[in-house]
């Protein structure tokens, strides 16, 4: 399948001749030292950010305000930014600067989120914007992720052009994804209620790092949600997340017991989360919590943003963490980003044929009726059509 | 081993009954305290010992806190004026920080002359951040070009702050505004984030002078400005002791709190600790007994 990317990622970088210009000029110094100030002159602003009043915050004494978004629960006085980089405290009161503001937008097959039970083969139109309230060192898009709203260059895509942009790439769903939807979440909340308007559905490829307030809101305009669960240990969300565990934990929970659909991601990375004992503990754990029927993707790593000088996750060790998950009970277990592979595919549990065939992105083939597998007939979860 | 020299200089009627700043009292504190600082003779020497001719010099500011509490351009500009009178090329200094926005929110002109004094924030058309990504220790961050690419030698002029976060805010944590992503440096107190910021080559072996601007030192809830924990100290604090100058700044808050009634910093469990780091890291000197302050009035 192809996908068209109709909106670049703008990025407001790589200047070096502006300063090798002004640091090589040899003219001299003017007669007027000293008089610096009356000979300046201003710029316009050019920054592209928005002033939405955010949710989900407190307002304090004194012009302060407590984020209630996401357990960092950020207190910032007047003029500072959350560690989101993407919300502001203006006179006491929290502002989304990137609402509307999307720094990039592509028509994705849904297979890329990951999302595997979900609208198989389909397309989904697939928007983010600038932030996210973690600082994963693996982090892949962090280009667009880790930097401040007006370090991108953003295009005005309110919600309804959203949904207007989804309905002419004929995709049957919106995604909310590349860097951490929750900072964004009014304009995602906004889009998902248009969006449903419409017929369309609404999925969101999140780190889980919310307060269950907002998710439990999120939850009633949506209809599925990958959660990266990245450890299962609090080490490594302190070390190499920035974040908490538990919070993650307890929205995986809280997706489950919606009627959201939930898939998992887990990235495996040499020598960070790779461990047996952990994979096997986050198996049972999901096995008891969740239950055996959630998709589970072991992803493979590529060296990306400050962990270079790890290599490229050996297949064997994600063959093992697949096959040590199911050996714990669960169902459908895949492993991600090795294209071609088998796990890529998904196999009915009961009668072991394969259902859904994929390559990559691609669907070759699918042997589902109403929801059963062709050959058995037994049900296989998920939101189909 | 020598003590960190901190000169400390008040100007006696540096802000009128309007609060208003005077350029001239500002440029003989500054004056002063070079001269102080270096044991030359006049300023100029002093800056000598400083810069070289050639150097291009970056007078890093912190403009966060709108006019009522930033770098005050009547301090920047006198002191690029000083800089130039001393034999640096005027078209070889900048007045910088992040945004265009925050600088003229804080009363300041824009220019990017390519003969003259250069004043301006990394958005500005034709700045921006690095591409490469500079990884140190728990550092992980986009440099600024004007940093990377312009700067040769650099002044941190900073306010000096009170900090909910980090305890205060001075001299070193105003390097957070040479990168793309201060807002990731802000958990545990933004300890040990400044010190190892301030630890990159690209800060480290540039940094050549602290002038911590407490001329009105907010000592109470901030970074942000709230008049009634504002002082009208009067003071510019000089180093070339980065760490020594941010001490020497953290008990000048302190003194003001304990005068106001308030707990201290590390009573309200937000003492500076990345000071102790940078210690540590050998950055500079945070005992007060290493470190040796000269006051002075003009």
């Amino acid at each position: 399948m192809r996908y068209n990317r109709i909106i670049r990622t703008v990025w407001t970088m790589e200047r070096r001749q502006f300063f090798k210009t002004l640091a090589g000029s040899s003219l001299l110094l003017g007669a007027n030292a000293g008089t610096f100030l009356c000979d300046l002159f201003a710029f316009q602003d050019t920054a592209n950010l928005s002033r939405v009043e955010a949710r989900y915050y407190k307002k304090l004494p004194d012009r302060e305000i407590e984020c209630q978004l996401c357990p960092r629960n950020c207190k910032l006085g007047d003029k500072e930014r959350g560690y989101c980089g993407v919300r502001e405290n203006i006179g006491g009161t929290y502002y989304t600067l990137v609402y509307g503001k999307a720094c990039t937008a592509n028509v994705d097959p849904i297979e890329k989120k990951p999302f595997f039970h979900f609208l198989p083969g389909s397309k989904a139109f697939s928007i983010a914007t600038a932030g996210c309230n973690l600082n994963c060192k693996f982090c892949q898009n962090w280009q667009i992720s880790q930097v401040r709203a007006e370090q991108v260059r953003p295009l005005d895509l309110p919600p309804q052009d959203v949904v207007v942009n989804a309905l002419s790439y004929k995709c049957p769903s919106i995604s909310y994804t590349y860097t951490e939807p929750i900072v964004y979440f009014e304009y995602m909340y906004d889009t998902a209620i248009q969006a449903r308007t419409k017929g369309i559905k609404n999925c969101v490829v999140t780190a889980g790092h919310i307060h269950r307030e907002p998710l439990l809101d999120l939850i009633k305009v949506v209809d599925a949600i990958k959660i990266d669960l990245k450890s299962f240990s609090q080490d490594f969300y302190t070390n190499y997340v920035r974040g908490e565990l538990q919070p993650v934990l307890e929205a995986i929970k809280t997706v489950h017991q919606s009627k959201v659909w939930l898939e998992l991601v887990y990235l495996v990375i040499p020598t960070l989360n790779d461990d047996v004992e952990g994979i096997r503990e986050m198996s049972q754990w999901i096995r008891k919590e969740i239950g055996p029927d959630v998709p589970l993707h072991f992803s493979r790593f590529q060296p990306m943003y400050l962990v270079q000088n790890l290599p490229p996750t050996p297949v064997s060790t994600l063959e093992k963490a697949h096959d040590i998950a199911l050996g714990e009970g669960l169902h459908y277990v895949y492993i991600g980003n090795v294209p071609g592979h088998r796990a890529e595919s998904t196999f009915c549990p009961r009668c072991q044929n394969v259902i859904i065939e994929r390559v990559g992105f691609e669907l070759n083939r699918i042997d589902l009726d109403g929801g059963k597998c062709k050959f058995c007939h037994n049900p296989i979860p998920g939101i189909w059509a | 081993m020598n003590e960190s020299r901190v000169a400390a200089i008040r100007g006696k009627g540096v802000i009128n009954q309007a609060g208003e700043l005077s350029q001239l009292k500002v440029a003989e504190m500054i004056r002063r305290g070079l001269k102080i600082l270096t044991g030359s003779p006049n300023a100029d020497d002093g800056f000598g010992q400083i810069f070289a001719r050639n150097d291009r010099v970056g007078i890093k500011i912190s403009t966060i806190g709108g006019r009522k509490i930033s770098s005050r351009p009547e301090v920047s500009l006198t002191l690029a004026d000083l800089l130039v009178k001393s034999g640096l090329h005027e078209r070889n200094i900048i007045i910088w920080d992040r945004t265009n926005r925050e600088l003229k929110e804080a009363g300041y002109r824009l220019s990017s002359s390519s003969n003259g004094l250069k004043v301006f924030g990394t958005d500005m058309d034709g700045a921006g951040y690095e591409t490469e990504l500079v990884s140190h220790l728990n550092i992980g961050s986009l440099f600024s070009t004007i940093q990377t690419n312009f700067v040769t030698a650099s002044i941190s002029l900073a306010i000096l702050k009170d900090h909910g976060l980090a305890g205060v805010t001075a001299g070193m944590k105003n390097y957070f505004g040479s990168i793309h992503n201060p807002n990731k440096y802000h958990d545990s107190h933004c300890n040990p984030f400044v010190a190892e910021l301030f630890d990159t080559a690209l800060i480290k072996r540039k940094h050549k002078l602290s002038i911590l601007d407490g001329l009105v030192v907010q000592y109470h809830r901030g970074p942000s400005y709230h008049a009634q924990w504002a002082e009208a100290c009067g003071v510019l604090v000089f180093s070339r002791d980065p760490v020594a100058a941010d001490s020497v700044g953290w008990q000048m808050i302190e003194k003001l709190r304990a005068k106001k009634g308030l707990p201290s910093l590390q009573e309200d469990k937000r003492e500076p600790a990345y000071l102790m780091t940078a210690e540590k890291m050998g950055l500079g000197r945070a005992g007060a007994d290493q470190i040796q302050i000269i006051e002075d009035e003009v």
